[in-house]
């Protein structure tokens, strides 16, 4: 079909200035002004090469930032996704209650971040949150320990606050599981094959694209994670929890050292790459899929 | 029908364990909402004194308090009007885009569309600061209006792949015929394909309007003060500002809660259908 200039033009304009303004630029500020000295109070910006690279392999932080980054990644891609893929297997075969059952699960992940985090802050309270509460009931003592704010304890409770809340995961395996052709299911049955063996041999490696699919999901959530650190703990105690995101908002809005938060920034860019390609190298998924 | 009496011992257990572990799932995702839910009926005593126990009497004073102590309302309202225009903003805008790309020819077509789609894979998070320079120097910082800015490009990757699906999923004759009609391209565009694409369009709404509802990062970043923070905002600030009046704290909380479980109540099927739109090649 013929289409005049002036319309396509206009058609892709919003959409490729949005583009432009906010991914764009902003991506190509971010890889620039990391070989730069650019600070809320610097006289100018000059050029300094890799410098910020190297006091980035220098940061003890940084490589604190790192590592809970990649455990991160790695509890939410490899655990997280599983509850919810083992869900989505047993609610396909629509035993009773299914759709309640996928509709409450997904509660947790229709409301804000923010509200979960907020809610487990009052659950880890020391003096009247749930934990601790339980515990005196079931009585193991008067316990008033602060689940979030100490050191051994911090991490597990901060990853508490989103491991098992897998309902996104979930649906979308559930969709997929739901629209495979049960003929097929049915021919496997009457050869007599067990529930478990058609599921082992037969559903997960029809969805082990779509589980691809939500891994790269659950790396991207991880790798971004913010909003429910920032809540919780804030990165703490020291700095035991803090992720490569917290990292770049701290250097960022408390050292006002923009061209080290850009180069943390630039290392959160190829620790997705990475991760991204090395889920869809091993799960097959095209770009079609996405 | 065979029933639960005539299955083999292995197979009652495996039964038993079956909907052992969807309560716990159930009760996992219940819980937590659960307890907040009846603690902001709580006075501060109870609570202190038995995390877990149940309110003696129903109050819904925490309610009236947290309304007067946080400016929760306000915070409501803009997280209102940002979501919704971003909402229309981002469909409409990226509705005109994808019906370009699905429908016409053009040079360098194939290489914008790549590079419109690789903003997908790019971990917004690493560009805080870089975001904020550009939205500062138009002008925009702090302002409702630069963080519809921001959150309609968020949702620019993933409406674009839905809409051009949905619009390479209906078919040519219909245009044709209109065209034969002599209807022009605008006409085309908004009376036949927008109506078609109706489904499409209804997944990519969805999905910005949850986006935006619940974004904090780069509201946080990019707002400092009333005016223009937003309810997910909101949140992080009740720690300081109910201080140790625990009933009004809860009570916020279910407050900030409430409209995201009353639309998912009433709208479920779409949500989850849009959720999984992106996901899933039917």
């Amino acid at each position: 079909m013929k289409i005049k200039k002036r319309w396509l033009v206009l058609f892709l304009a919003p959409s490729v200035i949005l583009f432009m303004l906010i991914y764009a630029a902003p991506l190509i500020m971010v890889f620039a002004s990391s070989l730069t000295d650019w600070r809320l109070m610097s006289p100018g910006i000059h050029f300094t090469g890799f410098a910020n690279y190297i006091r980035l392999f220098k940061d003890p932080d940084f490589y604190m930032a790192l590592k809970n980054t990649l455990i991160w990644i790695l509890i939410h891609c490899i655990a997280h996704v599983s509850l919810g893929v083992f869900l989505a297997l047993i609610l396909y075969k629509r035993p009773w209650g299914w759709k309640a059952i996928r509709t409450v699960y997904m509660v947790p992940n229709i409301i804000s971040n923010a509200a979960i985090g907020m809610i487990f802050v009052n659950v880890f309270n020391p003096r009247f949150g749930v934990l601790n509460s339980l515990i005196r009931l079931l009585g193991f003592g008067d316990i008033n320990k602060n689940w979030l704010m100490d050191a051994a304890t911090a991490f597990p409770s901060v990853t508490m606050t989103w491991f098992l809340f897998a309902g996104y995961t979930t649906i979308i395996v559930l969709a997929q599981a739901l629209s495979i052709d049960e003929s097929m299911l049915e021919a496997a049955r009457v050869d007599g094959a067990s529930n478990f063996q058609i599921d082992r041999l037969i559903m997960l490696p029809l969805l082990k694209k779509i589980i691809g699919t939500t891994m790269v999901m659950a790396a991207s959530y991880m790798l971004q994670m913010f909003d429910l650190i920032y809540v919780t703990t804030n990165g703490g105690p020291g700095k035991m929890t803090t992720n490569l995101p917290l990292l770049l908002y701290g250097v960022y809005r408390s050292e006002y050292n923009y061209a080290y938060a850009n180069t943390i920034g630039v290392c959160i860019i190829v620790v997705g790459l990475f991760s991204m390609t090395l889920i869809n190298r091993s799960f097959k998924v095209n770009e079609a899929d996405y | 029908m065979r029933t639960f009496k005539h299955l083999k011992t292995v197979e009652k257990l495996g039964f038993v364990a079956k909907y052992v572990f969807l309560l716990g799932c159930v009760c996992t995702a219940l819980f937590p909402l659960v307890w907040v839910f009846m603690s902001s009926f709580k006075t501060n005593a109870e609570i202190l004194s038995n995390g877990i126990s149940l309110p003696s009497r129903f109050s819904f004073d925490g309610y009236t308090q947290a309304l007067k102590i946080s400016p929760i309302l306000q915070y409501f309202f803009n997280s209102v009007v940002i979501t919704s225009i971003t909402t229309v903003v981002n469909v409409f805008f990226l509705a005109m885009a994808a019906y370009i790309f699905a429908r016409y020819q053009f040079r360098g077509k194939n290489i914008l569309y790549l590079l419109l789609s690789l903003s997908l894979v790019i971990p917004m998070t690493a560009l805080l600061h870089p975001v904020y320079m550009t939205i500062n120097a138009l002008h925009l910082a702090n302002k409702k209006s630069g963080l519809v800015l921001v959150y309609t490009a968020l949702n620019l990757p993933m409406s674009l792949l839905i809409l051009r699906g949905t619009f390479q999923s209906i078919p040519r004759s219909m245009e044709e015929a209109a065209v034969m009609d002599g209807a022009g391209f605008v006409r085309v565009f908004f009376q036949i394909m927008l109506p078609m694409a109706k489904s499409g369009l209804a997944s990519a709404g969805v999905l910005t309007f949850l986006n935006c509802w619940n974004e904090f990062t780069f509201a946080l970043v990019l707002t400092s003060s009333q005016s223009a923070r937003t309810l997910p905002l909101s949140l992080s600030y009740f720690t300081s500002q109910f201080s140790f009046n625990y009933t009004a704290m809860f009570a916020a909380i279910v407050i900030a809660i409430i409209p995201s479980i009353v639309v998912f109540a009433l709208f479920q099927e779409q949500i989850v259908r849009s959720l999984t739109a992106g996901a899933i090649k039917e």
